[in-house]
């Protein structure tokens, strides 16, 4: 005979157990990140590390980091941030649209959609630059937010739109039969349902654009914007490399991102859609 | 003669902005109006790949000063990481907004030119007097000078001066002598030799040593002589000597091995010479070994020289090759060359420099001899590196024996 | 082509068009206008950044265009030459088929792995949101850094990774990870797969946090619990996410090129050569920006080949 109790230690239990599998699986997979740390902590500035521990740990890096890379920094967090509202602006409504309007093309429309994803991005990058050379977009961060978001929206809009198939025509019929717009319906129904896949989309265009280089790199010709990806190569030459310094720089860096992050995740609740059928 | 070639640069500068109508050129430069009064140039952009620091002020501060000593007030100097540059240049070429003055590693100088995109400097009345033979060479196209380059570096072999003592092992000066070096002084934790043998620029530039020093040809991949090179890499791998990971070190992971202590010696450049004086390292240089005796030690010419680009702006035209030629002066080589770990490129400095910074003594006889990789293929060095770094990582991964290596790579 | 169209999930039969409620004629039209303004800003923003370069790349690849081309604006037009020349280079075949098993061996373990952790992490759980997040974190940091990272942990002499196992007496002798022609495409496929996790993981998470807990509890009463939940419940309700999550997962990684270039270079002796990294050495290595253009317009192909057989077959499986 199990009591309550019995049955709550044992969930409990079993729970703390998943999180301790979780931790170590996570330890796997962010080894290569620990290693990242190892080099960091180096005195000499080589990759060369074979100890699990930095022998003679030193914060050399990481002074040179803070020291250089805090305007960079600020730059890379304002084009991602701006990136993503870009992008779930754009591709939000659209995605909307191929999954449940009835268009003769949205197959082809998804297709096109599709390719633009085949294409290499330093392709992209080079007749991006032609375009903003003549239209005076060169050195803006707005640029580099709108290359990036126009970048993001395809594959936004694939995301959601896999999400949004899953939406009950139902709900927002009842919302238009009460006498709701299309546009009404869709940002009071379809948009809170969607959270998940709205949030999911927004951390990749964070992502796609925090670590973005090919963009930064050509959409610039004056060294005044510099997000993190370029400012790491005042410490790599084509002779010299300071390793320390760069991985310090790509560590510290990360801590404001994964802090959005782990925020943005917390959003990702289990069963939006269900609740709203009820 | 002059003029012709001006006029022609000039009216294809006109014509290309119409030509690249579809791509959406729309550059600010006008085409130069040739025959009139210079007006005055109040800046001038300058773009390279010294993007860390401290070269990347270093060489912004000679910029500028520069500049001044020329009239010209500001100096934007850009640069770029070192694998992007020719894409930057290319974009720039495309929507006619080419630096003013352009920084080019010295193998690429002769493929630029050859496309179209580089003032002769001798339209402007620069010349090469005076400088060894290999950058002159390199920036050389058709007869005409296209660049010049105020520093050059090389390859030497480093070696720790305590480990050879305590082996009991002279500094090798042939094959031989580098083979049986190498043996004696691999042990449990350490390797006899390093060098990289990566598939790409720098794994051909650092087999150039031992091809070049036993008379193989650049033109003649197939020949003897590169399979002998050839044979002294397998060698020094199939001994142990050298560890297997080289096809993929690049010159600094060889270098980080040399500090760590796992690699006795090393071929690498004088680039590496800061870190070695950080970590406080004993070291000593001898030139590459010859194989045999009648034979002279060559090694490849490194080193960035800055050139002029074709913009059709011929007031900035000017003022940019006397940019170049302030940072060749011989004050401006001398500080270039401490700086940055080089061996200034003007043949009369060398004694002086010798003098000033003893540790590059080797280097700077070295240089005096050293051979541009485009001295006879011109623009059409890539490929044939393409083929010298192919043949030799079949060599070294067992897929090829060295006397078809190259063929089988695709020489011709 | 309307296996696109019929990705649907099982929950709800769709309904009729909305159309059908009675509205005036010109509430009608308009509604018709509202509809289209979804789309535009998105259309307008997919033609202007990847209109120019398909055309562009396109036209490239049948012209002889050099490093000449981009001074003069000369490119003289050369048909299938260029095609030709990328096919029958004797680095073709071998680039093609580590294309494959590059692409397919990321693939599966990309979403195998990313699909059991998501499963893993859909119970609740103490630090499940922080833990997600942090499974990110490889894709905070620039490739660069990345590549270098495992460059050193792969290193044949004295890289941890072979240290550790011969210290766990797994291995005798150093696996030469990327020094060897055997080795070393495992090694780039590896490495890509540790790349590929956190987007499968993410996404695939989103989806099942989708299905709702009603069906499962539904399930449950009826017996289902487990595996037989997984198959009848979980599965055939995630099919739409893991359709997209499969096929971008496969455009993507044919492209993929700077994780390779870190690594290998595309050595040992093209042991790890790729269409997308031939494309681009011969773009911007060799300056034979045709025969670049023409390898990645093949790669274009290939991709969208996969996509129209995937969306075939995935459609046949809907409709069963």
């Amino acid at each position: 005979m199990v009591t309550h109790q019995q049955r709550l230690a044992a969930r409990q239990t079993r729970r703390g157990l998943r999180t301790g599998i979780a931790i170590v699986l996570l330890a796997l997979m962010l080894f290569p990140v620990y290693w990242m740390l190892n080099i960091s902590l180096q005195p000499s500035g080589g990759t060369l590390p074979s100890s699990f521990f930095p022998p003679q740990p030193s914060l050399a890096g990481y002074a040179t980091a803070i020291q250089d890379q805090g305007q960079n920094l600020v730059t890379s967090m304002v084009i991602a941030v701006g990136t993503v509202v870009l992008t779930l602006l754009v591709a939000t409504p659209c995605a909307y649209a191929l999954a449940q309007f009835r268009f003769r093309w949205i197959s082809w429309a998804l297709l096109a959609i599709l390719i633009s994803q085949m294409i290499p991005g330093i392709v992209i990058a080079n007749a991006l630059y032609t375009v903003y050379e003549n239209i005076g977009l060169l050195n803006s961060i707005p640029g580099l937010i709108i290359a990036n978001a126009a970048h993001a929206v395809p594959f936004g809009i694939l995301i959601m739109r896999a999400f949004m198939l899953g939406v009950p025509t139902s709900i927002v019929e009842a919302a238009r039969v009460d006498g709701a717009g299309l546009v009404r319906a869709f940002l009071s129904i379809v948009v809170p349902i969607s959270r998940n896949s709205l949030i999911t989309v927004g951390l990749f265009a964070f992502l796609f654009a925090w670590s973005d280089f090919i963009f930064a790199l050509t959409l610039t010709t004056e060294g005044n914007i510099t997000p993190v990806t370029l400012g790491i190569y005042t410490y790599l030459g084509s002779h010299i490399s300071n390793w320390s310094a760069v991985m310090a720089t790509a560590m510290l860096a990360s801590i404001p991102a994964i802090i959005l992050l782990v925020i943005a995740q917390k959003y990702i609740a289990a069963g939006a859609t269900g609740g709203a059928v009820k | 003669m002059i003029k012709k070639r001006l006029v022609a640069a000039t009216a294809i500068a006109t014509l290309a902005p119409l030509t690249l109508a579809a791509c959406g050129g729309g550059g600010s430069n006008e085409p130069g109006s040739e025959g009139s009064a210079p007006e005055a140039v109040s800046s001038l952009t300058v773009l390279d790949y010294y993007t860390e620091s401290p070269s990347h002020s270093q060489i912004g501060d000679q910029l500028q000063k520069c500049g001044t000593s020329i009239g010209v007030a500001t100096v934007d100097h850009q640069s770029v990481p070192g694998p992007t540059l020719i894409q930057k240049v290319l974009q720039q070429a495309s929507s006619k907004t080419l630096p003013d003055v352009l920084m080019l590693d010295n193998p690429e100088i002769q493929q630029i030119a050859e496309a179209g995109a580089l003032m002769p400097l001798g339209d402007f009345g620069l010349n090469a007097d005076g400088y060894a033979p290999g950058p002159v060479s390199a920036a050389t196209y058709e007869g005409q000078l296209y660049g010049l380059q105020p520093g050059a570096n090389t390859l030497a072999i480093f070696y720790h001066k305590d480990v050879l003592t305590k082996a009991g092992v002279q500094p090798p000066k042939t094959w031989d002598e580098l083979k049986t070096a190498a043996k004696k002084l691999t042990t449990d934790k350490q390797y006899g030799f390093a060098f990289n043998a990566t598939a790409d620029y720098e794994g051909a530039w650092q087999f150039l040593p031992p091809m070049w020093t036993n008379g193989g040809d650049e033109t003649d991949l197939k020949s003897p002589q590169v399979a002998e090179a050839l044979q002294l890499w397998k060698d020094l791998v199939d001994q142990g000597s050298v560890s297997k990971s080289a096809v993929n070190w690049k010159q600094a992971d060889v270098n980080d091995q040399f500090i760590a202590g796992k690699a006795a010696m090393m071929l690498n450049g004088p680039w590496q010479i800061p870190s070695l004086q950080r970590e406080k390292i004993d070291f000593g240089v001898v030139p590459f070994p010859i194989n045999r005796p009648d034979q002279t030690s060559i090694a490849p010419l490194g080193g960035e020289a800055w050139t002029v680009p074709v913009t059709g702006d011929q007031a900035k035209m000017a003022k940019a090759a006397e940019l170049v030629k302030c940072m060749n002066t011989d004050e401006n080589q001398m500080i270039r060359a401490k700086q940055g770990g080089l061996v200034p490129t003007k043949l009369a400095l060398a004694e002086q420099y010798k003098a000033e910074v003893p540790s590059m003594a080797g280097f700077t006889d070295a240089v005096a001899n050293a051979r541009a990789r485009t001295g006879k293929l011109g623009p059409k060095w890539p490929d044939t590196a393409k083929v010298i770094y192919t043949g030799m990582q079949l060599v070294l991964t067992d897929q090829a024996a060295p006397a078809d290596a190259m063929a089988k790579a695709g020489a011709s | 082509m309307s296996d696109a169209e019929t990705l649907t999930t099982a929950t709800e039969p769709t309904a009729p068009s909305p159309e059908t409620a009675p509205a005036p004629r010109r509430g009608r039209r308009g509604e018709q206008i509202a509809k289209i303004l979804f789309v535009v800003p998105a259309a307008l923003t997919i033609i202007a950044l990847f209109g120019y370069p398909v055309i562009k790349n396109l036209v490239m690849s049948f012209q002889n265009y050099t490093l000449r081309t981009f001074i003069s604006g000369d490119a003289p037009w050369v048909g299938l030459q260029n095609y030709v020349a990328v096919v029958t280079d004797e680095l073709f075949n071998k680039a093609l088929v580590n294309t494959a098993l590059f692409t397919i061996g990321s693939i599966v373990g990309q979403f195998v792995i990313g699909m059991v952790l998501a499963l893993f992490f859909h119970k609740n759980f103490p630090l499940n949101g922080v833990l997600r997040a942090l499974f990110l974190l490889p894709w905070l940091l620039p490739l660069i850094v990345g590549s270098a990272a495992w460059r050193a942990i792969l290193e044949q002499d004295s890289g941890i990774l072979n240290v550790t196992l011969e210290g766990l007496g797994i291995i005798d002798t150093p696996i030469p990870w990327l020094t060897s022609p055997d080795v070393a495409l495992i090694a780039v496929i590896l490495v890509n797969i540790w790349l590929g996790i956190p987007f499968n993981l993410t996404l695939l998470y989103s989806g099942l946090q989708d299905i709702p807990d009603e069906l499962y509890e539904a399930g449950a009463l009826d017996g289902a619990s487990g595996w037989k939940a997984f198959w009848n419940i979980t599965w055939p309700n995630l099919h739409a996410v893991v359709s997209v999550v499969i096929m971008l997962g496969v455009i993507y990684t044919l492209k993929v090129l700077d994780i390779i270039l870190g690594l290998t270079q595309g050595g040992p002796a093209n042991a790890t050569q790729t269409i997308a990294l031939m494309s681009y050495q011969r773009s911007f290595v060799e300056f034979k920006f045709g025969q670049g253009a023409a390898l990645s317009n093949i790669l274009i192909l290939i991709s969208l080949v996969f996509a129209i057989v995937y969306l075939r077959a995935t459609r046949r499986r809907v409709d069963e």
